[in-house]
């Protein structure tokens, strides 16, 4: 049904997207809990800083981090000399785009779940004798559960469909960098790349409604447990 | 038992300023809505922090403001009863029960899961999950989850609030079961009176932030100035005696001070003694026994103080123990009630009802 390279594309993009989910799913989750529970001074402004990709040009994001990442920025010249790990050009940039930049959703939508998660219960399971951290595992992760999964559901979508900072920082490179959006995109550029778009934007709707359509059976069954359904 | 409360807790506009020291197996805390109750029971919660002052539980210190000392929550050892019952909605009704057992030392485990099951009656629930329960039943479970916590001291804030009074009236028995099988100190905040009588010795009368008074309810009551409060807050005469026989669905009572009393049939055999619960609205004065009345109770008395309260008035009888009884100010006059005045205390035999 796929050539194979439409298969390899495919393959690409869910590896991209998967891989920079489960990177920054644990610093999501921290981040949102700390800008829903915690004031500290600087609190402004570490908001402000995980929200910018949010509301910068996708390709200003993608250019600082090119700069930042590049053999010779600060990030990617440790990375290199200490792990031997290229960003640039390479797959692992993309994941680091789409991470980047799904990043604020993901906090957002954590951060609204752990402020709606009940503080009466935390605190009824403290006077249980459980301590702040069994807490947070036992009582508001699982309140926030619902939330906390829409939040990965549309960071998912926004890295599947990451092209602006993808394309400045890993280029568009077969098997490497060259995702959906920017196999559309080059497809777009070649005379007769019409029916090869047309292939390509069905297989990211596929995709996007079958990610959709988990999301919705998760959070229902969640839903049905915690009563709010 | 022995909780020292010294401490100064400011939450916004309100200050508690609490200085007691409560040494009665079980201590009922009450007072008007908005006294600061709940406040208090949340300061030895450990849930808020004093501004000043020590928070002592049986030589344990639990808050030292002056020392920087605050032991949170989890590591108090303490049970609580919160008023919605606060169980975990995403997990069942056993996972709840078991959620504070879990975390006791074996060495501290002093309540059993099934004889908490058991005593409870919550034996059909346990696979069910929160939402599916009853109100009378979430409170249920919610008790025996804190009794799990084998807590030191077991704290209740206003656990029956959110029922109805038929409600009330059945999970009432379970809090004195808990109470008489345990033998587990008890704080029992709650507005309502006769809720707290049927589970405490001791009261400790909260008010406007401040301990106003603190003993047995009869000491309590004798202070003139603290009667308005009291009524406010519902008052109702605890009066004691020894039952007599059981005949015609009724109950007889000796009353100590040498009267008689007919109440609504109880199971108690002859000879044993019965507290039972009189509100002050209930009962009537009249200067002489009437005749052709169907009024069961009359009783002679002396009127020992006359008390006005916020809209009414007061009067205090000696009928060998001391009742309160509720009248208008029209009545103190057309009467001429005051201290010494020869009187009647009329009541029909339903409005006494049982301790437990």
């Amino acid at each position: 049904m796929l050539s194979p390279a439409e298969y390899e594309i495919l393959i690409l993009s869910l590896q991209v997207a998967v891989t920079a989910l489960v990177a920054m799913a644990l610093p999501g989750i921290a981040m949102g809990w700390l800008l829903a529970r915690c004031s500290f001074p600087g609190k402004a402004l570490v908001d402000a800083v995980v929200h910018l990709p949010l509301v910068l040009p996708p390709v200003v994001t993608g250019w600082l981090l090119l700069v930042a990442c590049g053999r010779n920025g600060p990030i990617g010249a440790a990375l290199h000399d200490w792990f031997g790990i290229r960003l640039v050009f390479d797959w692992k940039g993309a994941v680091l785009a789409a991470a980047v930049m799904a990043f604020p959703l993901l906090v957002r939508s954590v951060r609204l779940a752990i402020e709606l998660a009940d503080r009466d219960l935390e605190r009824a399971a403290a006077t249980c004798g459980a301590a702040p951290f069994r807490v947070f595992c036992t009582v508001t992760l699982p309140l926030a559960m619902p939330g906390i999964l829409a939040g990965l559901v549309l960071s998912f979508a926004r890295c599947l469909g990451e092209f602006g900072a993808t394309i400045t920082i890993a280029g568009s490179i077969p098997g490497e960098s060259r995702t959906l959006p920017v196999a559309i995109w080059q497809y777009t550029q070649v005379p007769d790349g019409d029916a090869s778009v047309w292939r390509l934007v069905l297989l990211s709707m596929v995709v996007s409604v079958a990610a959709l359509v988990v999301s919705e059976w998760m959070s229902r069954r969640l839903g049905a447990r915690l009563g709010a359904a | 038992m022995r909780l020292e409360i010294d401490a100064t807790v400011r939450r916004g506009t309100f200050t508690l300023q609490v200085q007691t020291t409560i040494d009665t197996p079980a201590c009922g805390v009450f007072g008007p809505s908005g006294a600061g109750k709940s406040t208090l029971l949340a300061l030895v919660a450990g849930l808020v922090r004093p501004q000043a002052g020590r928070v002592v539980l049986d030589g344990v210190v639990f808050d030292d403001v002056a020392s920087a000392i605050h032991v949170p929550p989890h590591r108090r050892r303490l049970g609580v009863v919160f008023q919605h019952g606060h169980l975990l909605p995403h997990l069942s009704v056993e996972s709840n029960l078991r959620y504070g057992e879990r975390l006791v030392p074996d060495a501290g485990r002093r309540v059993s899961f099934d004889e908490v099951v058991r005593l409870i009656e919550i034996g059909d629930l346990l696979t069910r999950v929160p939402r599916t329960l009853s109100g009378g039943q979430r409170q249920r479970v919610a008790l025996g989850r804190a009794l799990l916590c084998s807590p030191r001291l077991l704290l209740m804030d206003e656990p029956l609030a959110a029922l109805d009074r038929g409600l009330k009236r059945q999970i009432l028995p379970y809090l004195r079961r808990v109470r008489d099988t345990f033998a587990m100190p008890i704080l029992h905040v709650s507005h309502d009176l006769p809720e707290l009588l049927h589970v405490c010795d001791e009261l400790l009368l909260v008010a406007d932030g401040r301990s106003l008074a603190q003993g047995p309810l009869g000491r309590i009551a004798g202070d003139p100035g603290l009667l308005p409060l009291l009524h406010d807050a519902g008052m109702v005469n605890v009066l004691r005696g020894t039952v007599l026989a059981h005949a015609d669905g009724m109950t007889s009572i000796a009353l100590e001070g040498g009267s008689t009393a007919f109440g609504p049939r109880r199971e108690e055999a002859a000879g044993s003694r019965v507290e039972l619960l009189l509100r002050p609205d209930d009962v009537a004065l009249a200067l002489r026994p009437v005749d052709g009345i169907s009024l069961q109770n009359q009783i002679p008395g002396t009127v020992l103080r006359v008390t006005a309260a916020s809209d009414r008035v007061l009067v205090t009888v000696d009928i060998g123990q001391e009742v309160l009884v509720e009248v208008s100010g029209r009545t103190v006059a057309q009467l001429g009630l005051q201290a010494g005045r020869e009187v009647c205390i009329l009541f029909k035999a339903m409005a006494l009802s049982g301790r437990a």
